[in-house]
């Protein structure tokens, strides 16, 4: 699929996973990756972008045995943001559904 | 692909696009490849995985600055300095009619202390009885009330108006410079919903009161004169 068409609900699919706990940069790559066929280097850039804009914050967590991790954290402008983008792209996805269902009917 | 030639490359296609921070980037590559080599994955498997380092980095978007950047930030400083002006004699305008709602308010207390009273300082209160001269003050002190309760939500709402300008003149330099935009605010003012409920109740009935009490005035001055121009028959506004 298309990266530029993929990244826009990447986005959406990062504050998902935010919205639920705070997660360090590898956590989120791997839980994508899991779910979406993407290469793993893409959430970095999408981390980045979303920080820039004041919608996720960053704070370093001392783990026991290995150097600290930078986590994510979502904040409140974040979570309007998803909550707004999230129904709207769900009404979105909805309609589409219809649209090609629909398509698929008339062929048969 | 190594991981010290990926990280490597990478640092290098991030430099060529004038990408800011560019240790903090690599750095989270570093721990990607850290875990995933805990995992027993190969330098050479996680590096495909990752991608292309030329894909990635021009995924990163420059952080706006670099080309006419300056001059956007120039167009809205200047901009917002004429808007500035405008919008600030505007506020001017507006306190300065909240200064004359307050001056009412308080001429009609004043009054109203007055007819009540039975005072009439420097022979200012035009004469009358007393009864009707009762009755017209308390038409005045609930119009004090009524006018106080006005400038008040007035003042609230210029508050309101000022801050609600203050959050359009950031977020239009935020948005030059590229910085994160804020959610713009609303222009009315929002009192908690049980001051709003007591100021819309006193407010009601203030008003009735005032009305009551004038007309009954009226009605109770050009009885007791008998006159309808009642004011001609105590010899107001210098008429004999």
């Amino acid at each position: 699929m298309n990266i530029q068409y993929k990244k826009g609900v990447l986005e959406l699919c990062v504050l998902s996973l935010l919205k639920k706990h705070d997660c360090y940069g590898y956590e989120i790559s791997e839980f994508l990756s899991k779910h979406i066929d993407i290469a793993d280097g893409t959430v970095y850039p999408i981390l980045r972008k979303l920080r820039s804009e004041g919608l996720l914050t960053t704070y370093m967590q001392e783990e026991s045995g290995g150097p600290p991790r930078k986590y994510y954290s979502l904040t409140s402008l974040g979570r309007e943001s998803y909550e707004k983008e999230r129904a709207e792209y769900l009404d979105f996805a909805k309609r589409v559904e219809i649209l090609l269902e629909g398509d698929n009917h008339d062929t048969k | 692909m190594t991981r010290n030639e990926f990280l490597q490359k990478l640092a290098d296609e991030l430099r060529k696009n004038n990408i800011t921070d560019i240790e903090e980037i690599i750095s989270e590559y570093e721990q990607h490849f850290a875990f995933k080599m805990a995992d027993g994955f190969s330098e050479e498997e996680i590096a495909a995985k990752l991608g292309n380092p030329a894909e990635i980095s021009s995924q990163y978007e420059s952080a706006g600055e670099d080309q006419g950047g300056e001059g956007r930030k120039a167009a809205a400083t200047i901009g917002l300095f004429c808007i500035d002006i405008f919008a600030g004699a505007f506020f001017v305008l507006l306190m300065a009619w909240e200064v004359i709602m307050a001056a009412f308010s308080v001429c009609n207390a004043v009054v109203a202390i007055c007819l009540i009273g039975g005072k009439s300082p420097w022979s200012l209160i035009p004469p009358m009885p007393r009864f009707p001269a009762v009755v017209l003050g308390f038409s005045l002190a609930a119009l004090f009330v009524l006018s106080a309760i006005g400038g008040v939500y007035f003042a609230a709402f210029i508050r309101q108006l000022m801050r609600s300008y203050g959050r359009f003149h950031q977020n239009t330099m935020a948005a030059a410079t590229g910085r994160a935009v804020l959610p713009s605010l609303g222009i009315y003012p929002r009192l908690p919903a049980k001051i709003n409920r007591r100021l819309r109740t006193v407010a009601l009935v203030s008003a009735v009161l005032f009305t009551t009490c004038f007309v009954l005035g009226m009605i109770i001055s050009m009885i007791m004169s008998g006159n309808l121009e009642f004011w001609h028959a105590w010899g107001w506004f210098g008429y004999k």
